[in-house]
This record gives structure tokens, sequence and C-alpha cells, in this order.
């Protein structure tokens, strides 16, 4: 079978400055601007008061009192397990005693929790805003223009990734438009970022998006819409219902078998 | 640069202390002062690393154990330029190098007022509330510091060092099952720390002294048990195991006394106690043998320690011969 004769198409040499070097550099700067921007935006840590340290740690003291009890004799764990419970029953570590029993703030009109969700919001905004101007601005101005020859074969299926904007049914797939090469910056640049803003910079999208997905963890135990009078009372619970045994046991065969077995 | 510089410097020996001072010049030049955030500079310099600000850290308090109040001002100017004057961590380092360089008690004591005005701004500030009832113990005014850290831990009960700092207190001041009860709290949230068990362990030997005897040592023989479960060649668990069963072997009278509640620990069968005095003897041999022959892994101990040890080696074995 005859060979397809390479497609060749005489593009202008002027397309590479004209449209892949600014695309290129407009996405390296927009990746520096969000940087510095998020640096800019960011919200300093919440310094907590003192009320509300004591009520979350209290709440770590009692799990922790819970998943090793075991350390502890009998008598010392239930001298611990009497005060926790009673403490947690009588809202003893609560931040704001009196509203116990009513239920939780309505988050959107916490000050608290509105932080919490405008900080998310921002990064957000960060991100979708310059790219959906980038993205238009391309598809205003280069759209439809191949501009391009990757210098490997690929195959098929990769016409819509690197076509895209250019409706043309029998041209080889090495060819690429100009809104493919956006995306490519896009999910490329990352170690030219790396390279220029040092390795935790918040340029890099994919990043941001892994980081948002992830489980929000961390010392903010009480989110929002979370009563911890309730939490307090499952924590009590729990606490009552530890059946007592220790580590130090039998820890004097333990230790006597361990040696001899050596 | 020497990675141990990275570790913190509160527990290493005098001598590692003074060589990390020394080494304060070098540091202080080779390392960048501050950090620049423009694009052109930070392509060519070093990037920012959490290690550095940890080196200055470090750095500081061995400058200051070592007298080199010089060095150390210049460390600290360096946090306060990265960090401001406001960062609760920096604000307890200006205060420490402030308790170091005073001259007298007044000066400690305004020292001591800015402590107590920073935490009525803000009661929250964790490190400067450490740093006040560090400040009282070392001023002497034992039951303010003992207050101090009372009111922390209401707030902060999760806190392992301050429990140990106040069961620590307590113990100075002899009171045994308040400093029992503290311990227990490091142990709960530190539930592997051998050395906490041996501690724990020491204080129940001490109390065994006063009252509640047989109680007291079986509970004390069975933390020491853990403790060197938990870490082979511990010395200090083998030494107090020795310790709490030779008590409890030679005092019949103990063996005697009846049980009073189910719930808690018999005391353990003699010949367990004998096994385990043994099995502590052979080990304790063991360490000062090894340590003393210079075997590469056997070293480490504290000098004190092997002496204490070699000692009670010794006068046990006088006391079986004569």
């Amino acid at each position: 079978m005859a060979q397809l004769p390479a497609q060749t198409i005489y593009r202008d040499p002027q397309l590479l400055y004209w449209i892949l070097l600014p695309i290129t550099a407009v996405m390296v700067l927009t990746g520096v601007l969000r940087h510095y921007a998020s640096v800019l935006m960011a919200t300093q840590p919440k310094s907590f008061d003192h009320r509300s340290i004591k009520e979350q740690r209290s709440m770590v003291h009692g799990v922790a009192t819970r998943s090793n009890f075991h350390v502890l004799s009998a008598a010392s764990f239930r001298a611990r397990r009497d005060y926790l419970t009673n403490a947690y029953e009588t809202g003893a570590f609560l931040k704001d005693p009196d509203r116990r029993g009513q239920p939780p703030a309505n988050p959107m009109t916490d000050p608290n929790a509105m932080d919490g969700m405008m900080g998310m919001m921002k990064n957000n905004m960060a991100m979708m805003i310059p790219n959906t101007l980038i993205m238009s601005w391309i598809n205003a101005f280069f759209s439809g223009f191949v501009i391009i020859k990757l210098p490997f074969p690929i195959t098929i299926k990769f016409k819509s990734m690197l076509q895209a904007g250019v409706m043309t049914k029998e041209m080889d797939p090495r060819w690429m438009s100009s809104i493919s090469w956006y995306f490519l910056c896009i999910f490329g640049l990352q170690s030219v970022f790396n390279f220029i803003l040092g390795s935790e910079n918040a340029a890099n999208q994919m990043a941001q998006q892994m980081g948002a997905m992830g489980p929000q963890a961390g010392p903010q135990m009480f989110g929002p819409g979370v009563d911890p009078d309730k939490q307090f009372k499952t924590e009590a619970e729990n606490l009552a219902v530890v059946e007592h045994y220790s580590v130090l046991d039998d820890v004097e065969d333990r230790l006597l078998k361990g040696i001899k077995s050596n | 640069m020497s990675s141990s510089l990275l570790h913190p410097p509160s527990h290493l020996p005098p001598a590692t202390a003074l060589r990390h001072s020394q080494q304060a010049p070098s540091v202080l030049q080779n390392y960048p002062g501050a950090i620049t955030t423009s694009i052109l500079q930070s392509v060519f310099s070093a990037s920012e690393t959490q290690e550095l600000w940890t080196v200055y850290e470090n750095l500081l308090l061995s400058c200051l154990r070592t007298g080199d109040d010089e060095s150390a001002h210049q460390c600290l100017g360096r946090l306060v330029n990265r960090f401001g004057d406001n960062n609760q961590r920096v604000m307890a380092l200006t205060g420490l190098l402030k308790e170091a360089t005073a001259p007298d008690n007044a000066a400690l004591d305004l020292v001591l007022q800015e402590y107590n005005q920073i935490l009525q701004e803000n009661p929250s500030n964790i490190p400067i509330a450490k740093r006040r009832a560090a400040l009282l113990r070392a001023m002497g005014r034992i039951s303010e510091a003992v207050n101090s850290l009372n009111s922390l831990l209401d707030m902060s009960p999760t806190d392992a060092e301050a429990w140990a700092e106040l069961a620590d207190l307590y113990l100075a001041q002899g009171l045994y099952s308040q400093a029992i009860f503290a311990q227990e709290e490091v142990l709960i949230l530190q539930p592997n720390a051998w050395n906490i068990h041996a501690r724990l362990g020491e204080m129940f030997l001490m109390a065994a002294r006063t009252s509640d005897a047989p109680k007291r040592l079986t509970e004390a023989l069975k933390r020491f048990c853990r403790s060197v479960e938990l870490c082979d060649n511990y010395l200090r668990g083998y030494y107090g195991l020795k310790l709490t069963t030779q008590q409890l072997l030679s005092e019949a009278s103990l063996r005697a006394s009846k049980q009073t509640e189910p719930q808690e620990w018999p005391i353990p069968a003699s010949s367990t106690l004998r096994n385990l005095d043994e099995v502590a003897t052979e080990k304790l041999a063991e360490i000062i043998r090894r340590n003393s022959a210079g075997e590469t892994d056997w070293q480490g101990y504290d000098e004190a320690e092997i002496s204490a040890a070699r000692q009670l080696l010794d006068s046990h074995s006088a006391a079986r011969s004569r």
C-alpha cells in the first residue's frame, strides 16, 4: 500500500512570533501574577480566642483519654472518666455556656464561617477569572490558526485535543491549533513555575484543585453548623462505655517471656 | 551545614551546645539574612526553607546557653525581620533573650510584668504563658509557677510539655500524688514514650517511701517493665526495675499486707520478682561492660547514669557476698 504523502502546510513564520510566543508568555505571566495575588490575598491564619481553644482542646483531650486509656491504672482512669464525663455533661468546657441547647447558628450569618467561605471563593476566583479571560482572548484573536507541527507522530485520537477550534477532518493530528496550545500550557507549565517561584507556589492550579478535593482536616474540628454541646455529650457516652484494661496488667510476665525467647 | 542544628537544643550536652554556638559567626555569615520577595532575585538566590528559621532559632538558644549574646541578638533580629514582632513564637524568643541578659532580679521582674501585660491582652498566647511559668520557676516562686501552669492547662489540656513541667514542679515540692497525676496526663498524650513511663515509675518509687508502699511499688515495677519493654537497653528503666524488685523482695512485711481492692494489681510472686531482678542485673552489667569497652552501638549513655548503675551493682554484690 502506498504511503500517504506527508501533509505539508505552508505557514507564515510570523505565526511563531505573533501567536505561539505571546500565548506562552501570557500564560507564564498570569501564573506568576496569580501566585503573587494569592500571596497578597492570603488571610492570616485565624487566631482563636481563649475560650474556643479551650473548647477544642478539651474535646481532643477527651478523645486522647479514650484512645490511650490503656496506659493508666484502673483507679486513675476511673477518676479521669468521672471528671471528664461530668464536665462534658454540664458543659463546663463550652465556649458560651448560655447558648446550650439552642440550635447552632446559621453558617451564612456567622462571621467566622463566612471567612472560611470567602477564602475558598477567593481561591476559586483567582483561578477562574484569568482562565476565562485568556480563553476568550485567544478565541477572539487566534481561533482557527494552526500554529505548529509536533515533531513526532501521534494517533488520530489526539485530534480532538490538539486541533480544537479547527474543524478539518483530514488534517494530520500532528498539527496543533492555538487554543490547544493554550491548554497544553495550562497543564505543562508546572515545572516552569517551580523554577521561577519555588516549589510551593500558588500558580499551579492543578495542585490547588487537588488540595480542594482533599479532606478538610486540621484544627477546625467544630466546623460551622456543628453543635459542640452535642459532640461533648457523644464523647461523654464514648468514655462511659470504655471497658478498661491496662498494658501494665501482666507486663512483667510478657517481659520475662520476651527476654527468655531471645 | 550540620544537621544537628535542626534538632531542638535543650537536651544537648554542654559540649555540643558550645560547638554550635562557636559555629554562629559562620552560620550568620553564610545564611541569608532575609528572603527577598522580588521575582528576579528569587530566581538566582536560594529559596526560603523552613530549616533556615529552625537553624536560627536553635542557634539562638545555643548562643544564649554559652553567653554569646551578640550572635543571639543577630539571630533574633533576623527572626523578627521575617516574622514580625507580633508572632507568638518570636515574642517568646524575645522574652527569653531578655531573661537571659537580665543583670539582676529587678530586670527579671520587669520582664515578668511584660509577660503579664501580654497575657492580659491575649490570654491565648501559649508560648508567652509557658515562658512566664518558666520564669516564675527560675525566680523561685514555685507556687505561682504552678498556678500559671494550671491556668495554661485549663485552657489547653493537650499540652504534654506543660503537663511534664507541672509534674516536675509538684515533684520538687514533694506533692507525689499530684505529680503522678500530671505525669499520667503526659502518658495519655504520648502513650508510647518509654522515658515517661520510667519517669512515672521513679515517681511511684519515691512516693512509696511516704505511704501506700505495696501498691505504689507494684505500679512502679510495672511502669519500669513497660518502659524496658518499649525500649530495649534503656538504662534508667533497668536501674529502676532493679531498685524496685530489691525493695519488694527485701521487705517481707509488704508482702503480708492484704489486698484491699479487687481491681488493684497484686504484688507479683517472688519467683517473678527474682527473675526480673536477675534480668535487670544482667542487662545493667551488659550495658556497663559494653559501654566501657567502647562498642560503637552502646555509646550515648549518660556518664552519671552509667556510674550510678555500676555503684548499684557493686553495692548489691557486696551485700550478697557478705
